[in-house]
C-alpha cells in the first residue's frame, strides 16, 4: 500500500464522497450490458404481439415464417404444451392460448439467424382474430354484464393443461376483481363523530413506465445436459431461478443466473414476464443460445407500468388540529394480467393508517382486471399515489381550521418511540426535524402567506409553495418467508478482501457502499476489494433489490461477515502477539493497538504466516442477515421493516396562468436517512429521485386509450431534460438507527415519493386552484384554472 | 422496408439532378427525418438512395445585397454560428435555437426541414415571415433548369411538398429583410427545444412610430401546413399597436387557424395558445 | 435486403474498409459489424442521445446517421475518446462527481460533453445544460452530470 492510502485508510470511510466502484469503466465505454453481449451461435428472438386490445385467436398459420431462410424455429403455444402461467397471481401464460387480452400479448415468437430475419418472419406469420368487446375502464369492468376479461382458468377448455398440483391464483373468478385489500384500525364512524372537519375527495393518479435507459433483453442458453444459463436483468435472481425452474419443470439447481450490468431497474425487474420464458423456450427447441433485446417501442408497449389510482379519501380532524380519521377507497386499474401493481395497496396502507398519527382509518382496495396494460412495481410502489392524497388533505384540513399546515403537520407528527396501529415501531423517526429542516430552508411560510396574498394581482405568472412529507421502508420489508441476505468474504494472502455478496447491484450503488462499510471493519482501502456479486452459481441467496432494503439488509450481512473475519484475525494476531484481543484493532492495513494506534503486524503478512503455517488457516468467512421485522398478520398488522424512513420536500414552482405551464423552480428536501455512508452515492439517490418525481408530476403521461398506447416513444413520451431540473438543496437528518448498519436506513425509493405531492400543494399556492389528477402537464393545468377540466370522480361500485 | 438496390454519393448538382431524371429515387441528406419514418414504415424506400451530402456549393449563408441565399445543405448548427444569420434573420436564428438538440443540430439540413414539410416545422414558420422562396433544380432534357417557388405555395400538405420526383432542392432564397425590419419567433413548450411544436407564431414587421408596417405572421402546428396568416396581418398593418388592434388581431387569428386534436394537445388548448401567445408577443412590442 | 456499400473511413484515428448495407444504421453498424459496443441503442428515434459520436467534429445521433454516410468522414467514438487525453479528463470528472449510476447514459454524455466543451470552453453551468439537451439519464437528474462536466471546463483547472 502506498503512502497515501494508509493515510486515507486511517481515517474513517463512512460519511465520505466515494466515487462508484464501476464507474471508470462505465464512463470508457467498456461495460457490457445485456445488449452488448454475444453469445457464439446465438440466434435473435422476435415476438409477435397482439393487433387486437380483445379477442379470441381463432387460428394461427406459422407456415410463411417458418420458411423464411435463416429462420430456426416459430412458435405458438400449441408448440410449448409444458408452459405454466407466470406472474405475481399465475395468471399469465407465456404464449396466449385461446386468446388476447391486451395489445401487448405475446402470440407467437421466431428464433432466426439475424434481428432483421426474426422481425421479418414475424411479420409473415397470420393471425386470425375474432374480436371481443373492449373493457378499459376499471369502472365498466365492475358492471354486472362486463366481459370477463379471464372467464376460466387456463386448461379447462382443450387449451395446454396445467401441471398437476401447480398453485394457481386465479380459479376462475366470476367477475374480474383481481385482488382486494381491507385494513382497519379504530373506529372510523366514531372517529368521523369526533372531527369538527371533514373532507372528503376523489385523486387519480396516472400511468408512466420506467424508461430504463437500458432496453429489456435476455439471453438462454441450455448446455448439453439440459442446464440453463439465463443472462438476465432480474432484480430477484434467486427467486427468479426457483420460478424457472418450476416453469420448466426442472431442478432448480440447474438453472444459473448471470446479471450483466443493468441499464437501470427502478422496480421493473421484479417479475417475471413472458419474453423470458419465451426466449427459453426458443433455446430448448433450437438448441442454441437464443437473444431477445426490446425495441424502445417494444418497451413502453410491453413492460409493466407505474400502478394508476383512482382513490378516494375521507379524512377529518378536530379544532384543534389533531387528525382523526381516514377512510380510503381506491380503484385500481389492474390490467390484463396481475403483476407487482396489484399489490401497491400493501405499501399505500402503510401511509394511509401511519403518515401522520391517525387513531382511526378504513381502507379497501380493489384491483380490477380489464383490456389495459398491467403496472407492475416501480420505486416507490404505491407510495407515490397515497402521499398524493393524503398530502393534499393535510393542506385541505390546516386551511379549513384556520392551522398553519406546517404546524398542523408538526403537531400530528409521530416521535422516535411510536407504536403505531398497524404495528410499525418507529425505533428512529425523523420526521419532525425533516419537515421543520425542509421548511425553515426554504422560507417555506413566510413565502406561502405573500404567495397568497397575491392571488388577485392580475399577473399571469404565479409563484407558490407546497410542503409533503413521506413515510416508507427503510429496512427491508418481511413479504417473502425471509427479508435476508448472505455474504461469504474472503481475505487472501495479499490482505485482498473478495466480498461475495447475494446482493445486487442496479446502478444505486450498492456494490460500492457494501465494499465501504468491509473497509470500515477491516481497516483497509477500498482499492482492497473486490465484490462479486452477479452470479447465482457464486453468491449466496438475498431476497433481491426492492423495498429500498440493500443497503441496510446486504450492508448488515457484509459487516457481519467482516466482523467475523476481524474476530478470527485479531484471536490469532492476540496469540501471536501476546496482547489480549480486546487490545487489539485492525486499522490501515495493520493489526493495530487500539489504545494508541501503534501497528503490530502487518495483515497481509500476517494472513500468510496463517496460512503457510501449520495451523494452514485461510481467512474466509461467510454471515446471513435476517432483519428482525415482522410478518404483518391477516389484519395487515406488523412491524413490516426492521427501520422506516422519512422525508419532507418543499416544492416551488412558477405557474403561467396563460398558457398552463408550471415550472418546478426549486426542490428543499430533508432526508431521515439513518446515517449517510457515502455522501456522493446518497446524494445522487436523492437528486434522481427527485428529478423522477418531477417527472411524476409535472411532465410523464403515458397515454392509454381504449387499451391502446398512443404515446410509444420518447418524442411524446416526455421525461425531463437536463435545462428542466430545479435547483436542490438537500439535507441529511440522522437519527443513527440502532438496527442499521453503521446507523443507516434506506433511501433508495423516498426522493420520488412526496414530490407530485407537494408540487400540487405548491400550484394550489400559486393559483388557488387544487388539481386533483396528476399530471400537471400544461393543458391539464391550462383546464383546471379556466374551468374546462373535470375533476376525478368516484362511481364505483 | 423495402430493399435499396443502388446507392450513390454525387458531388455535383447537375450529376444528382440526372440521377433524380431517371426516377425511383430517395434522396437523403441529414438523415435525420429519413431513418425514422423508414423504420416505422411511414415511408418505403425507392430502389435508389441518394446521399446528397457530398454535393459542392450546396452549403453556406450568402449576402447577394437585396437577396440572401441559403444552401440546402446548411445546417441548423450552421444557421446558428452564421453572424449573418444572426444580424440579420434574427427570427430564423430563434427557431434554430430551439429546434431538437446539440446533436439533431449539427446534422439536420434546411432543406431537409422544408422538404419534410412538418406541420410544425420549426424553421418553416421563420421563413414563411422572411417572404423565403426555394429553387428547385432539374435536368428533364439534358440541360439544368431551375425553378423558384414561394415557400407559401411550395407546401402541399402534412409531409407533402410541390417538389416534382425529378427535382432537388438547392437553395432557399430570402429577399433582404427591409431596414428597421424585427422578428420574434415562439414556440409552445416546456422544454426549451427537443419538443416538436404544440403551436409556434412568428410575428414580423417594421415598427413605424406607434404603428406597425409590412406584417407578417405565421402559425405552425394549427393547419395540415404551416401558414401564413393573412387576416391577422390585415388587422395589424399600418394600425397603432393598442388593446384595440390586439384584440381585434386575435380575433382575425382565431378565424385563419384550425388546430386539430391530436396525442401532444386538444384542438381547444391550442385555440386558447394561440390567442395568449400572440396577445403576449404583441404586447410586448407594444411596450418594447 | 438492400446492397452492401464499400466505405473508407477514419475511425478513432484508424483508417478502416468495411462493406455495409445500404439502409444500415452508422450505431449497428459500429456495434454489430465493427464490435465497438460502447456506442449504445437507446431508442433509435434521435431523442435520447445514448448512440452520440463525434463525425468530422461534431456530434450526430449514430442511430439516424447512415453507415454508408461514414464514407470518407472521421468518425469518433466513446472507445477512441477514454483512450486518449480528451476522454481522460472528462472521464475523471464523472467519475469523481458521482455522475454515473447505472452508466448507460454515459458513454452518450461524454462525447456529446467533450465535443460541447471544445466549442465552448467557458460554458457556464446553463449553456452545458442545454448543451447536454438531447441526451436522457433516468438515474442521476443530471445535476452530478453537469457538475461534472463545468469541473472539466479549462477555466475549472
Amino acid at each position: 500500500m502506498g503512502a497515501t492510502e494508509q493515510a486515507a485508510a486511517q481515517e474513517s470511510l463512512i460519511g465520505r464522497r466515494i466515487p462508484k466502484m464501476d464507474a471508470p469503466d462505465k464512463a470508457s465505454g467498456r461495460t457490457r450490458y445485456i445488449d452488448d453481449i454475444n453469445v457464439p451461435g446465438q440466434l435473435h428472438a422476435h415476438i409477435l404481439r397482439s393487433t387486437q386490445v380483445h379477442a379470441k385467436i381463432r387460428s394461427i398459420d406459422t407456415s410463411a415464417a417458418r420458411a423464411l431462410p435463416g429462420v430456426h424455429a416459430v412458435i405458438t403455444a400449441r408448440d410449448v404444451p409444458w408452459q405454466r402461467p407466470i406472474g405475481v397471481a399465475k395468471d399469465h401464460l407465456p404464449l396466449k392460448t385461446d386468446r388476447v387480452r391486451s395489445l401487448r400479448d405475446e402470440v407467437a415468437a421466431v428464433a432466426a439467424d439475424t434481428p432483421e430475419i426474426a422481425a421479418a418472419a414475424v411479420k409473415l406469420i397470420r393471425v386470425d382474430y375474432d374480436p371481443l368487446p373492449v373493457v378499459s375502464d376499471p369502472h365498466d369492468a365492475l358492471k354486472p354484464d362486463a366481459p370477463l376479461i379471464h372467464p376460466e382458468p387456463h386448461g379447462d377448455d382443450g387449451s395446454p393443461h396445467l401441471k398437476p398440483g401447480a398453485p394457481v391464483a386465479f380459479t376462475g373468478k366470476p367477475d374480474n376483481v383481481a385482488m382486494t385489500f381491507d385494513y382497519a384500525q379504530g373506529d372510523v364512524v366514531a372517529g368521523e363523530a369526533e372531527s369538527d372537519m371533514v373532507v372528503e375527495d376523489t385523486f387519480k393518479l396516472h400511468y408512466v413506465t420506467h424508461c430504463c435507459m437500458g432496453v429489456s433483453g435476455v439471453i438462454a442458453d441450455f448446455d448439453p445436459k439440459g442446464n440453463l444459463l439465463l443472462y438476465s436483468n432480474t432484480q430477484v435472481p434467486f427467486l427468479h431461478k426457483r420460478e424457472f425452474a418450476e416453469l420448466l419443470g426442472i431442478e432448480p439447481g440447474r438453472i444459473r443466473i448471470i446479471q450483466p450490468p443493468i441499464g437501470g431497474g427502478f422496480g421493473s425487474k421484479l417479475d417475471i414476464y413472458p419474453f423470458e420464458p419465451i426466449a427459453i423456450f426458443l433455446a430448448q427447441i433450437t438448441r442454441r443460445p437464443v437473444k431477445l433485446v426490446f425495441t424502445r417501442e417494444e418497451e413502453f408497449i410491453a413492460s409493466p407500468t407505474r400502478q394508476p389510482v383512482l382513490l378516494k379519501l375521507r379524512s377529518g380532524c378536530k379544532r384543534d388540529g389533531t387528525l382523526t380519521f381516514r377512510t380510503v377507497e381506491t380503484l385500481h386499474d389492474n390490467g390484463a394480467y396481475t403483476s407487482w401493481g396489484a399489490t401497491t395497496p400493501f405499501v399505500m396502507m402503510q401511509t394511509i393508517s401511519s403518515l401522520y398519527r391517525v387513531p382511526h382509518c378504513q381502507y379497501h382496495t380493489k384491483a380490477v382486471y380489464t383490456n389495459n396494460p398491467y403496472a407492475g412495481s416501480f420505486r416507490g410502489y404505491g407510495n407515490l399515489q397515497a402521499t398524493f392524497a393524503v398530502e393534499a388533505h393535510m393542506d385541505k384540513l390546516a386551511d379549513a381550521i384556520g392551522m398553519d399546515p406546517l404546524e398542523f403537520r408538526l403537531k400530528n407528527a409521530q416521535e422516535p418511540g411510536e407504536v403505531t396501529p398497524q404495528g410499525m415501531n418507529f425505533k428512529t423517526c425523523g420526521l419532525k426535524e425533516c419537515l421543520t429542516t425542509a421548511a425553515r430552508r426554504s422560507d417555506y411560510q413566510r413565502k406561502r402567506r405573500e404567495n397568497a396574498a397575491r392571488w388577485n394581482d392580475g399577473n399571469p405568472i404565479r409563484r407558490g409553495v407546497g410542503i409533503a412529507a413521506m413515510l416508507h421502508v427503510g429496512g427491508g420489508a418481511k413479504i417473502y418467508p425471509s427479508d435476508g441476505c448472505g455474504t461469504i468474504l474472503k481475505i487472501d494472502d495479499f490482505a485482498h478482501v473478495t466480498l461475495i455478496t447475494g446482493a445486487s447491484e442496479i446502478g444505486q450503488g450498492s456494490e460500492t457502499v457494501l465494499a465501504q462499510l468491509v473497509c470500515e471493519e477491516l481497516g483497509l482501502p477500498l482499492s482492497a476489494v473486490t465484490v462479486v456479486n452477479n452470479d447465482t452459481d457464486i453468491t449466496p441467496w438475498d431476497v433481491g433489490v426492492h423495498a429500498s432494503r440493500t443497503t441496510f439488509i446486504a450492508g448488515n450481512s457484509a459487516i457481519g461477515a467482516a466482523r467475523q473475519a476481524k474476530a478470527k484475525i485479531l484471536a490469532a494476531a492476540a496469540q501471536k502477539s501476546g496482547l489480549a484481543g480486546g487490545e487489539l484493532d485492525l486499522k490501515g492495513g495493520h493489526v493495530v493497538r487500539t489504545a494508541s494506534n501503534e501497528r503490530v503486524l502487518e495483515l497481509g503478512k500476517f494472513i500468510r504466516s496463517l496460512h503457510f503455517s501449520d495451523k494452514a488457516q485461510l481467512v474466509m468467512t461467510s454471515f446471513y442477515y435476517e432483519p428482525p421485522s415482522k410478518h404483518q398478520d391477516k389484519q395487515f398488522r406488523g412491524d413490516v421493516s426492521a427501520a422506516y424512513a422519512w422525508a419532507s420536500q418543499v416544492c416551488e414552482v412558477e405557474v403561467d396562468t396563460d398558457t398552463g405551464i408550471a415550472r418546478l423552480l426549486k426542490v428543499t428536501g430533508a432526508h431521515d436517512v439513518g446515517r449517510v455512508l457515502n455522501r456522493l452515492g446518497i446524494e445522487g439517490q436523492i437528486e434522481g429521485g427527485v428529478v423522477m418525481g418531477q417527472g411524476y408530476a409535472l411532465t410523464e403521461n403515458l397515454l392509454v386509450e381504449g387499451g391502446v398506447t398512443r404515446n410509444p416513444n420518447f418524442r411524446d413520451y416526455k421525461l425531463v431534460t437536463a435545462p428542466e431540473i430545479p435547483e436542490m438543496d438537500i439535507s441529511f437528518i440522522e437519527t443513527m438507527d440502532g438496527e442499521g448498519p453503521q446507523g443507516a436506513k434506506g433511501v433508495g425509493e423516498a426522493p420520488a415519493i412526496c414530490i407530485a405531492a407537494a408540487v400540487a400543494n405548491a400550484i394550489h399556492n400559486a393559483t388557488g386552484t387544487r388539481i386533483y389528477a396528476a399530471p400537471f402537464t400544461p393543458e391539464n393545468v391550462y383546464r383546471a384554472l379556466h374551468g374546462a377540466a373535470e375533476p376525478p370522480t368516484w362511481n364505483a361500485a | 422496408m423495402s430493399a435499396i438496390e443502388r446507392y450513390c454519393a454525387p458531388t455535383s448538382l447537375e450529376e444528382a439532378a440526372e440521377i433524380l431524371r431517371g426516377g425511383n429515387v430517395t434522396i437523403v441528406a441529414g438523415g435525420t427525418d429519413l431513418m425514422v419514418q423508414t423504420q416505422i414504415g411511414k415511408l418505403q424506400f425507392k430502389p435508389a438512395l441518394m446521399n446528397i451530402r457530398r454535393i459542392a456549393g450546396m452549403g453556406g449563408v450568402r449576402d447577394e445585397g437585396k437577396t440572401i441565399r441559403i444552401g440546402a445543405l446548411t445546417t441548423m448548427t450552421e444557421l446558428l454560428d452564421s453572424a449573418l444569420v444572426r444580424d440579420r434573420l434574427g427570427i430564423l436564428r430563434q427557431s434554430c435555437d430551439q429546434f431538437a438538440s446539440d446533436q439533431l443540430r449539427n446534422a439536420a439540413t434546411l432543406g431537409g426541414n422544408i422538404c419534410n414539410a412538418s406541420p410544425a416545422g420549426d424553421t418553416l414558420v421563420p421563413l414563411l415571415v422572411l417572404n423565403a422562396r426555394v429553387v428547385l433544380v432539374s435536368k428533364p432534357n439534358g440541360n439544368v433548369v431551375r425553378r423558384t417557388v414561394p415557400l407559401a405555395q411550395f407546401f402541399a400538405g402534412p409531409g407533402r411538398t410541390h417538389r416534382l420526383p425529378g427535382e432537388l432542392l438547392s437553395e432557399i432564397e430570402l429577399p433582404a429583410p427591409p431596414t428597421g425590419f424585427h422578428g420574434t419567433f415562439f414556440k409552445f413548450g416546456v422544454r426549451p427545444a427537443l419538443e416538436i411544436a404544440t403551436i409556434s407564431i412568428g410575428l414580423g414587421a417594421v415598427r413605424d412610430g406607434r404603428a406597425l408596417r409590412d406584417v407578417r405572421v405565421a402559425y405552425g402546428s394549427v393547419a395540415p401546413t404551416p401558414i401564413r396568416g393573412p387576416r391577422t396581418e390585415a388587422a395589424l398593418e399600418g394600425r397603432t399597436l393598442d388593446t384595440e388592434t390586439i384584440e381585434a388581431a386575435l380575433r382575425a387569428a382565431a378565424e385563419e387557424v384550425h388546430p386539430i386534436s391530436d396525442v401532444r394537445a386538444s384542438d381547444w388548448f391550442r385555440s386558447e395558445l394561440i390567442r395568449n401567445t400572440l396577445r403576449r408577443m404583441l404586447s410586448h412590442v407594444h411596450q418594447g | 435486403m438492400s446492397i452492401k456499400v464499400e466505405i473508407g473511413f477514419r475511425l478513432n484515428g484508424v483508417a478502416r474498409r468495411v462493406s455495409v448495407p445500404a439502409d444500415l444504421s452508422a450505431l449497428r453498424m459500429l456495434r454489430e459489424e465493427l464490435g465497438l459496443t460502447g456506442t449504445k441503442y437507446g431508442c433509435g428515434e434521435g431523442e435520447c442521445g445514448a448512440c452520440t459520436i463525434i463525425v468530422d467534429g461534431v456530434t450526430v445521433n449514430s442511430c439516424l446517421m447512415f453507415a454508408a454516410d461514414c464514407d470518407g468522414r472521421d468518425v469518433v467514438t466513446i472507445e477512441g475518446l477514454a483512450a486518449d487525453k480528451r476522454g481522460e479528463r472528462l472521464r475523471d470528472a464523472f467519475v469523481q462527481h458521482g455522475a454515473v449510476q447505472c452508466g448507460f447514459c454515459t458513454p452518450g454524455f461524454v462525447v456529446q460533453a467533450t465535443h460541447l466543451l471544445e466549442k465552448h470552453p467557458h460554458a457556464s453551468s446553463a449553456e452545458i445544460q442545454r448543451g447536454i439537451e438531447g441526451n436522457l439519464c433516468r438515474c442521476t437528474g443530471y445535476r452530478k452530470i453537469v457538475e461534472a462536466i463545468a469541473d472539466a471546463t479549462p477555466a475549472a483547472r
